[in-house]
């Protein structure tokens, strides 16, 4: 898996942060050691697989990581209540906020509700390592605000079409780490998955991409170093939360080879 | 830039979680109220619930002037008067974002470090308060802006549990001004906690207790 993260890109740095509490939303203190949990967002359009993504994370993790759960979705508990009965994690690591019916809102133009489950459950349950929130099944256009998630990753699957990735969206775009889920499919949906995780890549000017089944461990064990590493450069303070969105033209100070 | 702050505190916009609450729509809509019941029942939010939160709001912001600050009689007042746990609990996870925004504006404002010393937490008048100390609006934009945001809380939330013409909205509001404006005068009128107005319908709270065991829900309350 190719990786982009630069140690410093001031220009995108979240000053805009609504909340920077000391007590619950400083990532480091001064001498650098973390004071709260990474924040790991996870968004798609619906169906493509999130609720496994986290279930798959949590049943890999929770051995060696304290971690906890917040959902998003547009009947508060589904999402939820799917993860506890998956049995990943105990019941109670595992929250839901009501979205209003507006889960986009929730995760980009008004955090609040989901800071708020964040903080009680590093509260409840911390220190913890890693606090997982689930977009609700959205469009292609929904991203977290770098507000509530550190780092995000954007899940699409093989059964969307292989178009999916080439036509792009901030997530696809712009996320920490793209997913192309469900690749056991792609025999049956005529889809290539090579030349859609190519497509994803040229699309992502080098931002990784993850061709995922969890039916292949191996593909599992990608996506849980991806995890374990970004971690780390939390931890660090080596890691700048980016926004992916919204869709704004780009720009670069090199050319585009063949594109 | 004067004369914005009293705008922001009635903008369903203004990020404080405001789009999670129904004010009582979803809870009555699950008991079979109908779209055309919508104005009878902002007006009944306006005779009850919007005077009792207006009022505390404003009880609040005069404690946040004082020195030192004290939120305890009128938080105590309004816990009192908010029977429902649902409903208690509601108001404090909203009383939570406006919190966080009063601390963002001006953590070291008395009004503001004085919330923290409520427990558990704030119920949103009383955070309201604060934030319009912080902001300095006066009382009547205060109470104006609470039961402003009644309406809109509502009518906004019947775009997503009853859906028909966004522009019926703007009608309803326009139709209940004459009591939105006896709520505000009301709530100015109240002088001290132990005259806070209990308007707490029977059937409201039965809703929000019913509403609050059942899966699949939308809206906080």
């Amino acid at each position: 898996m190719p990786d982009r993260h630069p140690d410093t890109t001031p220009d995108r740095h979240p000053d805009t942060t609504p909340d920077r509490h000391p007590d619950h939303n400083t990532p480091h203190l001064p001498d650098g050691h973390p004071r709260r949990a990474l924040r790991l967002g996870v968004a798609g359009p619906v169906g493509t697989g999130k609720s496994s993504i986290l279930a798959t994370l949590c049943r890999e993790l929770a051995g060696e990581l304290a971690m906890a759960v917040v959902t998003n979705d547009i009947y508060t508990d589904e999402d939820a209540r799917f993860l506890r009965s998956a049995g990943v994690l105990p019941t109670e690591r595992i929250r839901a906020v009501e979205t209003g019916a507006c889960p986009h809102t929730a995760i980009r133009d008004d955090v609040s509700a989901n800071l708020d489950a964040v903080e009680d459950l590093e509260e409840a349950y911390g220190p913890l390592d890693l606090v997982l929130v689930e977009s609700g099944g959205d469009n292609l256009t929904a991203t977290f605000s770098p507000a509530l998630a550190d780092a995000q990753l954007f899940c699409i699957d093989v059964a969307g079409g292989g178009d999916v990735a080439r036509k792009g969206g901030p997530g696809i775009t712009g996320a920490d780490l793209l997913i192309i889920n469900k690749t056991d499919l792609a025999p049956h949906v005529e889809v290539d998955v090579a030349a859609m995780v190519a497509d994803a890549s040229r699309a992502r000017d080098g931002l990784p991409v993850l061709a995922l089944s969890r039916h292949d461990p191996a593909s599992v064990a990608q996506l849980t170093d991806w995890v374990r590493e970004l971690l780390v450069r939390h931890r660090s303070g080596t890691h700048v939360p980016t926004d992916p969105g919204p869709m704004a033209p780009h720009s670069h100070s090199h050319s585009h080879d063949g594109s | 830039m004067a004369g914005l702050a009293h705008l922001l505190l009635g903008d369903g916009r203004l990020p404080v979680g405001a789009y999670t609450y129904s004010a009582g729509l979803e809870p009555a809509v699950a008991a079979g109220l109908t779209r055309d019941r919508i104005p009878a029942l902002l007006r009944a939010r306006l005779h009850t619930a919007a005077v009792t939160e207006a009022a505390a709001a404003v009880l609040a912001l005069r404690a946040a002037g004082r020195d030192p600050v004290d939120y305890g009689p009128v938080q105590q007042a309004l816990a009192a008067r908010t029977p429902a746990a649902p409903l208690r609990e509601a108001s404090a996870t909203l009383g939570r974002g406006v919190q966080r925004l009063a601390r963002r504006l001006d953590p070291g404002h008395p009004a503001v470090a004085a919330l923290s010393g409520i427990g558990p937490r704030p119920l949103r008048p009383v955070a309201l308060g604060a934030l319009g100390a912080v902001m300095r609006v006066t009382e009547e934009e205060l109470a104006r802006g609470v039961v402003y945001d009644e309406l809109q809380t509502i009518t906004s939330a019947a775009l997503k549990l009853l859906p028909g013409d966004p522009l019926d909205s703007v009608v309803w509001i326009l139709d209940a001004e004459p009591h939105a404006a006896a709520a505000v005068a009301e709530a100015l009128a109240v002088r001290t906690p132990a005259g806070l107005p209990a308007r707490t319908p029977p059937l409201t709270e039965q809703w929000a207790l019913e509403h609050a065991q059942r899966e699949r829900r939308l809206f906080l309350a």
